[in-house]
Parts: structure tokens; C-alpha cells; sequence
């Protein structure tokens, strides 16, 4: 099915279910603190989770940049960034994003959305705020509740990099 | 015939004094017997208690989508299947029909094709590492580009 309704952003929520969920988070993966997972927190509404994998017997590492602009009504926005800038500009920043092939989860480094739109990262997932903003074909099962956190995101990237990661781009 | 009375009745005291102290003998063996059966009892309960340790596992499971965690002791002869059941009992929520039972790595991994081996077979085959679980709804969408 289509969806009907693009993510509307709420800022103040987003805040406040961020700081509702990251302690639940925290202590579910039985850790006290973020820093015991290895994440940040550089702005209020961001969280920087560090992913790694390995292709061809090589390890590589990426830095995966959560936002929370429309949380929790919606997923996290998710993408992955240049670790220097913590941002992502394409085409420069591509080879800073996994290829992730998964049925679940897949990531384009430069999707548009239609020939005027502009160029983006799009981790294609109906855990992320960006598979709902480009208004991609979903089954009624995927429908993100508004009662999930990020973690649900983070685990579905996690496991796509443990069955469907191809390297770099 | 006094006197033959009263030798009579110490012969007889002597006798019970005799049989006394042999009983007191018996018993104090008898109490050496019950201690060490006692002892040997206490041995193999523990061995036995050991050894259904030793056939059990501590499980972990997290509801990734809940963020809810338990933990709970099952057989190692227990199937996945039934541990991913059991796990919703012990988590108190309910299933859902896309829900996926998945280790709890760094990178977690589907059990979804596994669930009929014990976990003790599954740890044999290298399936899973330990006996920490992840539940977790399928996400989607992105077959369909």
C-alpha cells in the first residue's frame, strides 16, 4: 500500500520521547550510560550510534547519525555519515555509507524522489523517518507504531549488516 | 537366703548395667551410620542439582520493539521454538504475527529456519554463541524498489 500521510515534525516531542526512551534503551542493553555503548549525544536531537562489519575480511566503520525531528509518532531520521563532518554530502561522503542489500533494509546513496527533488541518502527501511517521507510502498505489517523506539531502527540496520553487507559504496 | 536374694538382684543390675552400656554401644553406631547417610544424601542431591544445572541454560531474551528484557532457566533439550514461546510468557507480551526471533549480537541474526534445534544443538552447530535472544518485528519495504 501507498501511504497517505508524510511525517510531520515535532520537535518538542521528538525531545521528550528521546529523553523518555534513552534510559530504557540504555538499560535494556545492560549498560548504564551511552558511552558504555560507545554512542553520543553531540546535539539534544542527535545520537551518534558507531556500526562495524566485515566484507572480505576487512572490518570497516561507520558512523550511523540518528535524528528525532518527528519522533517517536515516526521513526528516527537515520543516516550515515563522514565521521569528520558528521554530516553526509554526496557524492563525497558515499563511500562512508555500507551497502546494505537487505530485503529489510537497503541503503542508496543518492535516491531522489522525483526528477525535481533533490538528492539524498535514503537507508530504505520502514524503521526510518526517510522510507516514510518518500512515501515508499509499504505492507500494512510494517507500519511503524508509535509506541517503538529507536532501537527497533537500530537493530534493523544492525541485522542487515550481519546477512546482507556488500562492502562500501 | 537373704544373702542368696540379694546376690540374685545384683547379678540382674549387673546384667541390665552390661546390656545398657551395649546399647548405648549400638547406639552410638547407629547415629555414626545416620550421619554418614545424611552426608551421603546431602552428596547426591548436590550432584544431582549440579548435574540439572549443568542440562539447564540461563536464558536472555530483549523485545527490541517493546525494550523489555527477562531472564529465566531452561532445559538445554528445550527447542528454540519453545524457548521464543516461553519467552513471551516471561516477558508478559504478546506475540505478533511478524515478529522475529533473532540472537542478540552485535549483528543479531534470524533463528526463524532454526527454531526445531535444542539449544544445546544449536550452540553445537555454532547457530548461536550463548543463550542471549532478541525479538523483533520484521521491518520492511525495501524489496520493493
Amino acid at each position: 500500500m501507498k501511504p497517505t500521510e508524510r511525517p510531520t515534525l515535532d520537535l518538542a516531542a521528538g525531545l521528550k520521547a528521546l529523553e523518555e526512551d534513552l534510559p530504557r534503551v540504555v538499560n535494556v542493553l545492560g549498560v548504564t550510560s551511552l558511552s558504555d555503548l560507545g554512542w553520543s549525544r553531540p546535539k539534544p536531537l542527535v545520537l551518534l550510534v558507531p556500526m562495524k562489519a566485515t566484507w572480505q575480511g576487512q572490518e570497516d566503520a561507520y558512523l550511523l547519525r540518528l535524528s528525532f525531528e518527528a519522533y517517536r509518532r515516526w521513526p528516527p531520521s537515520a543516516r550515515f555519515v563522514n565521521p569528520a563532518t558528521q554530516d553526509y554530502v554526496h557524492p563525497d561522503d558515499q563511500h562512508h555509507v555500507p551497502k546494505l542489500t537487505s530485503p529489510e533494509c537497503q541503503t542508496h546513496i543518492a535516491y531522489q524522489m522525483n526528477a525535481q527533488a533533490p538528492k539524498m541518502q535514503l537507508i530504505c527501511c520502514s524503521a526510518t523517518f526517510e522510507f516514510w517521507d518518500v512515501l515508499h510502498d509499504v505492507e500494512e505489517h510494517h507500519m511503524w507504531r508509535g509506541t517503538e523506539t529507536f532501537l527497533t531502527t537500530i537493530n534493523a540496520i544492525q541485522k542487515a549488516f550481519g546477512s546482507h553487507y556488500q562492502g562500501r559504496f | 537366703m537373704n544373702e542368696q536374694k540379694q546376690v540374685g538382684a545384683g547379678d540382674r543390675l549387673e546384667k541390665a548395667v552390661e546390656e545398657l552400656e551395649a546399647a548405648e554401644g549400638r547406639l552410638v553406631e547407629a547415629r555414626k551410620e545416620e550421619a554418614a547417610a545424611e552426608h551421603d544424601i546431602a552428596e547426591a542431591v548436590k550432584v544431582i542439582k549440579e548435574e540439572e544445572k549443568r542440562q539447564e541454560a540461563e536464558v536472555h531474551v530483549i523485545h527490541v520493539n517493546e525494550v523489555e528484557k527477562a531472564t529465566f532457566r531452561e532445559k538445554l533439550t528445550a527447542t528454540l521454538q519453545q524457548v521464543w514461546n516461553k519467552s513471551y510468557d516471561e516477558l508478559k507480551i504478546q506475540r505478533r504475527p511478524k515478529d522475529v526471533f533473532q540472537t542478540a549480537d552485535e549483528h543479531p541474526k534470524s533463528l526463524m529456519n532454526d527454531l526445531q534445534l535444542t539449544l544445546a544443538e544449536a550452540r553445537e552447530r555454532h547457530v548461536i554463541k550463548d543463550f542471549c535472544f532478541g525479538i523483533a518485528s520484521e521491518t520492511g519495504g525495501a524489496g520493493g524498489w
